[in-house]
């Protein structure tokens, strides 16, 4: 539901590194976000599109990256993760404990990426 | 042209946090970020605490609702200083919203500063609105799973507020589900079981808000800890 300020944000950060290299078209944009995000890629495509529509930047694609989710067990310290949230509630491979894993990836949202003219 | 470039897509609304937490803490005011669902209780804590407190603390409250101020007239009437941001279909506060409401406010002499988020378990614990600590609330009305399917929020909450248990006796419930699901997801999660309408439990909530209030300290109880 929160996409469209996600966005708006990552439009505005795009322009500002293309401009600041003497581009003036947007061809493609790279987001890695973890799985823990809480991102909806396709409501972030359908609010890219809508915002870039009748713009210079009409053409641009946005890609979207998902990182898997790695944690850590605090207690034996084993590193394991998963493909989604579910990994948060999954037992430690190394000591079987359940919960209170920390979060080592999955919660990020990057702009890694982009292609101008 | 190929750009290789990192940042961080929410940088602009984590930087502006920045600047509010640090506006709050040149005042010396702890500010708590209140979410949960639609109802389970935020404006009535906030009704409580405000006329309960009102002797010990100065406090302020920003209201976040998509429409109405009703909320902000609701806690204004207990006579403490009260913003309504509309967000005007928004599912979220962010910070610069924030940063906005701030400029409303009188905040010499404050001590607490109330963020009453939009209701919603999802999108407002993704930005930061420069708050010390994110209060969770649950109210027993709702299933006793929402720990397990709301992990985040859990997760990040330094508190969680488990409201209306005068109507424990005529739902299904379980306490003790929801209690242990959400420590086991935040083993240092503080965990208040009360009811707005007949103040059973709120004592050791304000004890908690005095004591939060008392260790506020640069870098201490930190909203965004993840």
């Amino acid at each position: 539901m929160h996409e469209m300020a996600l966005a708006l944000s990552l439009l505005s950060m795009a322009e500002e590194e293309i401009v600041r290299r003497n581009c003036t078209r947007l061809l493609a944009a790279r987001v890695e976000y973890g799985a823990l995000a809480g991102l909806m890629p396709e409501a972030l495509q359908c609010c890219f599109e809508a915002l870039t529509r009748g713009t210079a930047h009409e053409q641009a694609r946005l890609e979207l990256v998902c990182l898997p989710v790695r944690l850590r067990c605090p207690f034996c310290g084993a590193v394991f993760g998963g493909d989604s949230q579910d990994a948060l509630t999954t037992p430690c491979p190394g000591c079987g404990e359940l919960f209170g894993h920390i979060v080592e990836q999955g919660r990020e949202m990057i702009l890694s990426r982009l292609e101008a003219l | 042209m190929q750009i290789p470039v990192i940042r961080n897509v929410l940088e602009a609304n984590e930087k502006m946090a920045d600047k509010v937490r640090e506006r709050l803490l040149g005042h010396n005011i702890l500010a708590l970020n209140l979410i949960s669902s639609p109802g389970a209780g935020k404006t009535s804590l906030l009704e409580r605490t405000l006329r309960d407190l009102a002797g010990k603390f100065r406090m302020a409250v920003i209201e976040g609702d998509l429409q109405t101020s009703n909320d902000a007239e609701r806690v204004a009437a207990t006579g403490a200083q009260a913003v309504q941001i509309n967000t005007e279909g928004g599912c979220h506060l962010n910070s610069g919203m924030i940063s906005r409401a701030l400029d409303k406010l009188s905040l010499d002499g404050v001590d607490i500063l109330f963020i009453e988020n939009v209701g919603n378990l999802v999108c407002p614990v993704e930005f930061d609105c420069g708050e010390d600590a994110k209060v969770a609330l649950l109210s027993v009305a709702e299933g006793d799973d929402k720990p397990e399917k709301y992990p985040l929020l859990f997760n990040l909450a330094k508190a969680m507020v488990l409201n209306k248990i005068d109507l424990l006796p005529h739902v299904d419930f379980d306490l003790a589900r929801a209690r242990a699901f959400a420590v086991k997801l935040n083993r240092t999660l503080d965990i208040f079981e009360l009811s707005c309408r007949s103040g059973e439990g709120l004592d050791a909530w304000y004890n908690w808000l005095e004591k939060a209030r008392a260790e506020k300290m640069p870098g201490k109880m930190r909203g965004r800890t993840g």
